[in-house]
This record gives structure tokens, sequence and C-alpha cells, in this order.
């Protein structure tokens, strides 16, 4: 590129309006990178569910439970390698403010049903063999600070009881806000009404193949009877959850939407006012024998040049700040605030996109106009 | 003295194209923020409404909603027997309710959410100001019978009068449609409590409504409920109860919607600055010209505060506009406090509209500050002279 060094001398001459067109491509690049974050970790459930887990709930609402005696009957369907209880116990940890997950389960089939925690085996042998054992995920560990050994008392208002667990374990991987204990344990603390039931069982299918009989199978198993099941896919159950969300996505893609068209204003504005102010110098690079087509282009390239130093700085801030400060931490259900790498490719397009269409009106208007009109120009 | 305002006007209608991309950028901040607080204070205005204010709600103590409360038939004895309950003659208005959950899709789509089904007792109706049948007729006692909410029959598939929709082994029939004055039961469908008791196999309620006569009598009554240790049941005032589900959802909401427009807002300050120093270069001379005929500096400075800050106000007008049509928007989300369908409108109220209007001059006014200040410190020579 050979003009490129005029191509910059222009940017830089008028170094304060650069600059803030710059810091105003920077604040909503970085806007638009953090919802658009907070979109994919929404879908992230279903988008990266395990394609041989399947989720079997009370056919009419999450909110009853399923006698504990439909695990065994479960585990013989053909094609079901392990079923685990999956109870959420809705415990507090001191305060409401600490709202984390917590959930019983079968403690020797967990590690089977959820392949992606990760714990050392030793940590793994001391859950399973303590009836009062809990494991704990890595962020619960940043957040509150617990520790193997710990004892932890957890309130539930669902049952009115409080429950004591050791620590027996840390682990990484899936949701690291989440404790798990022992099903039993749960089971024996609980008054009458509310023993020997479950929330969900987690299923392991043998094959991703086996799914859609398993649901069946399950599902007319218990069709007649007091607690009807519905068997999905983690995929559906998943969605099924995002569903109940609402129209969150449509709100959250109309305000990114809106925060473009407010971004490609403000890039039109600038390099109108930047194009209009040379409309007189415009004229003397055609006396020189400048062609309509490069003046044009000097104009894109500045505006693109632009764009481009706004991109690269507004996504370099957004992944410097969400991998110093974890906002994952304190969002229930979120797994990580990291901009997925998509986000920032599209951003980055974005940003070109805005450089290019902000420019092109004034690009064609002045390079179009005569020598004489242009030399005239009173601005 | 000042410049007159007409200077300022005039100088706005030179450069309309200019004028008006600043304008609705700012616009476009105020609309997200209308949005985003819209929809929070939809479902403020929606809870807060929904509680009586003579209205005691009993729960199970220790419970946070009415889902994982339980009221057993022995306790809703002992509750009737209570003094400061108002009553109808000997009947005590004391309401008994069970709720339940069904899931159901939404029109045209494959997924749905929960709907509360609410049991209610032959008092409960009375108990809730708001509350008429819009079409079809009341359940009759005892029959597997439903009133929908408007809205539910609206929003979900198969929720019309006639339709019939399974509650564990039970089908129910619509019968009638309600209204509820936009309160939280507009989310609900109502069944006869005893037949949703022995179709969810249950012998107890979860919670107990009362009327009181008035302020004091409820201050004592919530007392005598939850300090009484056999009862082991909490009060509290419906309108409290409600309030308190407020919390989560419209919380996160407005956290959001402050979080997104403040970053909007120096976006838009940001190319407020842009406007405003290209009007000061391009009228230094002019600058220098009204120095000369005696005006002061800090009349120069006012005239191009204030012209920014017309823009802006032209902004917020433009940003008012394109959120005004939200409040003829009825949506829902999942209330999880309640794991259910709550269904409210966006309310861009008058006082939103005035912090709206606060907030989009505020962006002009910072816009401005630095490029105005520049222009009152020109020397007159140096601007006279200028290009």
């Amino acid at each position: 590129m050979k003009y490129s060094k005029l191509i910059l001398k222009n940017i830089l001459r008028n170094k304060r309006r650069t600059f803030l067109t710059i810091s105003s491509l920077v604040v909503s690049l970085f806007l638009i990178i953090t919802l658009a974050t907070i979109l994919t970790e929404f879908t992230r459930g279903s988008k990266e569910a395990n394609p041989m887990r399947l989720i079997t709930r009370h056919s009419v609402s999450l909110a009853f439970p399923l006698p504990v005696a439909y695990q065994q009957r479960i585990a013989a369907v053909p094609g079901v390698k392990h079923v685990t209880p999956f109870s959420w116990f809705g415990g507090i940890y001191k305060d409401e403010k600490n709202f984390f997950a917590n959930f019983a389960v079968d403690p020797r089939i967990l590690r089977d049903i959820t392949p992606e925690v990760k714990m050392p085996e030793d940590q793994w042998q001391g859950f399973i063999n303590d009836r009062q054992g809990a494991i704990v995920g890595q962020k619960l560990v940043t957040l509150h600070g617990f520790s193997v050994g710990q004892r932890i008392t957890l309130k539930s208002p669902i049952y009115n009881a409080d429950m004591e667990f050791i620590v027996r374990g840390i682990y990484t991987g899936g949701d690291e806000k989440t404790l798990y204990f022992s099903h039993e344990y749960l089971n024996e603390s609980l008054p009458d009404w509310a023993k020997d039931k479950v929330g969900t069982l987690f299923i392991m299918a043998s094959a991703p193949s086996d799914i859609p009989r398993i649901s069946q199978t399950v599902d007319s198993m218990f069709l007649n009877t007091d607690a009807p099941t519905k068997t999905e896919s983690e995929r559906e159950f998943a969605q099924s959850f995002e569903a109940m969300m609402g129209s969150v996505k449509q709100f959250m893609y109309g305000i990114m939407a809106a925060i473009t068209f407010s971004l490609l204003l403000v890039m039109a504005n600038t390099m109108a006012m930047s194009v209009r102010e040379r409309t007189r110098e415009v004229g003397t690079l055609k006396a020189l024998g400048f062609q309509r087509g490069t003046i044009a282009w000097l104009f894109v390239g500045e505006s693109l040049l632009v764009a481009t130093v706004g991109a690269a700085l507004g996504i370099g801030i957004a992944v410097m700040v969400f991998r110093s400060i974890d906002l994952s931490l304190y969002i229930p259900n979120f797994i990580s605030f990291i901009p997925a790498p998509e986000t920032l490719a599209a951003a980055f397009a974005l940003a070109l996109f805005v450089g290019v269409a902000s420019v092109i009106y004034s690009a064609r208007r002045v390079s179009g106009m005569t020598i004489a009109e242009a030399l005239r120009s009173t601005e | 003295m000042a410049l007159p305002i007409k200077y300022n006007l005039r100088n706005l209608t030179v450069r309309k194209g200019t004028t008006l991309a600043t304008a609705i950028t700012i616009g476009l901040t105020v609309m997200v923020y209308l949005m985003v607080m819209a929809l929070a204070r939809g479902i403020d205005l929606t809870l807060a409404s929904s509680g009586e204010p003579l209205n005691l709600i009993v729960l199970r103590n220790g419970s946070t909603a009415e889902l994982n409360s339980n009221v057993s038939r022995e306790q809703l004895n002992a509750l009737t027997y209570l003094d400061g309950i108002e009553r109808d003659g000997d009947q005590p208005l004391a309401a008994p309710e069970s709720i339940t959950l069904i899931y159901r899709a939404r029109k045209g789509m494959s997924q749905g959410s929960n709907i509360t089904i609410r049991g209610i007792g032959p008092v409960s109706s009375r108990l809730r100001s708001g509350f008429s049948l819009v079409s079809g007729r009341m359940f009759q006692q005892g029959l597997a019978e439903a009133i929908v909410s408007r809205r539910i029959a609206e929003r979900f598939q198969g929720m019309e009068i006639g339709d019939k929709f399974r509650i564990q082994a039970t089908d129910y029939t619509v019968v009638g449609l309600f209204d509820a004055g936009g309160k939280a039961f507009e989310s609900e469908i109502w069944v006869d409590v005893n037949s949703l008791n022995s179709t969810t196999k249950r012998d107890s309620f979860t919670s107990v409504l009362l009327r009181v006569p008035d302020r004091a009598t409820m201050d004592a009554l919530e007392k005598r409920i939850s300090d009484d240790q056999r009862l082991q049941l909490k009060a509290v005032s419906e309108r409290k109860f409600y309030e308190d589900q407020q919390g989560t959802a419209s919380g996160i909401l407005k956290g959001l919607g402050v979080f997104i427009s403040f970053i909007m807002a120096v976006g838009a300050g940001f190319a407020g600055m842009n406007t405003m120093y290209a009007a000061v270069a391009r009228r230094t001379k002019e600058v220098g010209t009204l120095r000369v005929l005696g005006f002061s500096r800090r009349s120069i400075m006012t005239a191009f505060v204030l012209e920014s800050v017309f823009i802006a106000v032209i902004g917020v007008g433009i940003g008012i506009l394109l959120a005004l049509p939200l409040n003829l928007v009825s949506t829902g989300t999942s209330n999880f406090v309640t794991f259910s369908e709550i269904a409210f409108n966006f309310r861009v109220t008058p006082d939103l509209m005035l912090s709206a209007l606060i907030f989009g001059a505020g962006i002009g006014l910072f816009g401005s500050l630095l490029p105005s200040l520049r222009a009152s410190r020109f020397k007159i020579v140096d601007a006279l002279r200028a290009s």
C-alpha cells in the first residue's frame, strides 16, 4: 500500500477526534462482547450437553418428586449403563446471598454420570466412603474458602432441615459452583413426608443411538402410575430450561442491534465531518491527477484503519477484563465468562463492517465532485 | 449578557445531518435504557399490586415460597379460631389454598414454561380485588373444572374455553377466562381447592389467606401466628410477600439496565464531544466576532453547552418515541422464586421518562463541557484570524 503513509497522516491530523471515535468504538464493542457472552452462557447447557446423558423427571413439573424406587427399575432397562438420583436440595450456606446449587446424588455413580467432573482418585474414595461426605467445585473454594475436611452446614427451606457435610473433595470441570452429597444421607435426614423421593434421575446410556429407545421405555413403564415420567436427552432438558427464560434472547439481540446502529451513526458522523473538511484537498488531489477510485479508497482505508484499531482495543480490553474478573463466580449456572473466539471474531467483523459502511456515502460524494466544485468549497 | 436561544436553535438547523446523527445516537441510548427499565418496572408493578394491603398469607415456618410451604388441616382449624380475622357472619374470611405447577408449551413454540395452578376456596376470590370473569363461567366446586387467566390463554397452547389439560391423572376442562387487574394472578389457572387436593393426593394446603379489618389487627395477628410455637407457621402481609419476589428478576434487570446504558452513554458522550469540537472549530471566527461584540467568555461557554443539551433533548424525544410502543407489548418470563410463568407488560411510566430526560441531558452536558471550555478560551485576535 503506497498510500498507507498518507492514510496514517490523515488519521493523526485531528488526534483528538480520532481518539474520541476509537474510544466510542472500544466501549461499544466491549458492551456487545459482554452481551454476546451472556447469551452464549444462556445456551451453553443445550450446546454442550452430553449426548449419552438422559434426565428423567415427573411428567407434570420439576416441582414434583419421583419415587426413589424408579432408580432400580430404570437401571434394568437395556442400554442403560448408570442411573443416579439427582435431587435439588436448595440448601443455603449461612446467608441467601451465598446461593449455590447443591444436589443429592449417588456418590458411587456420579463420576460415571458426569465424566466432565474431575477429581483425584483418593478424594473420590473419600467421598464414596463417607456417608456425610460432600464434594465442592473449585469456584466454591474461591468464593467461600472451602477446604477438604471442613464441615459445612446447609439449611434447606424446601425441607425445613439443616444438614451438616464434611468436604471430601474439590473437583474441577462442569459447573464448579455446585456441591454434591449423598442421597442416602439426605433420605435418612428427612422427615417421613419427604423420604424415598428424588427430584430427577440422571441416566447414562451405553450409546447415543440408545437414547430414543430408553426414553420411550422408561416413560411407558411409569405411564399409569401416580408419578408418570418425562425422560429427555440432556439437550432437550436444557432447552426447556432455556425456553423458561421467555423472550430474553430476542430482547438481548434487540439491544445489540441498537448498539450497532448507534455505533454506525457515530462513525458515519465523524467520517462525514472529516471528509467534508477536506473537500478542497480533494480538489487539489484531483488536479494533481488522482483518480476518483483512489481518492475514495483513501477515505475507506482511513475509516477501516480506525475501525481496526478500535476493534483490536475493544476486544483486547474485553478479554483482559473478563480474564482477570471471573463474572461466572457470581452468576448462577454460568460456567465461564470468557468471551468465545467466535464472539470475538464476530465483533471484529462487525467493526470492519461499520468501518466500511460508515464512510461509503461521504467518500462517494466527495470523490465524485469535479475539481472546480471541490476547490470552490467553503468548508 | 447571554446569547439569545435563537442563536443556538439556528445553529442546530445549519448542520441538520450532524445534529440528527448525534441526537439519534443519544436517542438509542435512551431507548435501550427505557427498554430494560420498563421491563423491570413491569415486573415490579405486577408483583407490587398483587398483594392486598389487608391480607395476611400464612405459610409453613421456614418456607420461602408457596411451593415449598405446607399447612395441615389441624393448623388450618387452629387458625380459623384466632381473634382478629374478619368474619362474614359466622364465616371467617380465611381461604386455604393449594398450588401446583403444570408445564405447557407456549403458542407457536414446542417449548414452554410452568404455569401455576391455584386451588382456591369459596372465599378466595372475595379476598382478591380486581378479579372478574371475562368469559365463560366459574368452575363448580368439587368438579375437575378450571378458569384460566386471559393472559395465560393468550400465551399458551390449548387453554381456551372447552380445552382440556391434565394434572397428574385427571383431565380438567377450561370453563371460563378471568382478569385480575394486572396482578400476578393473571399468570395463573384457578381450580377448586378440594378437587385439586384429591387430584394431587394431598391432605394439606400450601397456604392460607386471611383478611383482617385494619392495619393494627394485622400486625398483632402476624405476631400472634409467627410467635406460636405449636403452630409452626409464619404470617406475612400479602403485600410484602409479593414485593419480596421482585428482588431477583427485576433486580438483575435493573443492574443490567444501568450497566448497559452507562456504557452506551459513555460511547454517545464521546460522539457528542466530537460533534461539539467540530462545531467549535467551524465557528472559531464567529466566536471571535461575538467576543468583540462584548459577549463574555461565560456566555460563549453557556451557548455551546446549551446547544449540546438541546441536541440531547431531541435525542431523548426520539428515544422515548421509540420506546413508548413497548407499553403495548405483553411478555412473560419465569419467576425463579416460584419456578413458574409470570406475565406482565412493559411499563414506560412518566417517572421513567423523566429519568430518561435527565440521563440524556446528562450525556449532552458531559459531551459539551470540554469543547465549550475550549471555545470560551479563544483569544479574540487568534479567533478572528482563523481561516
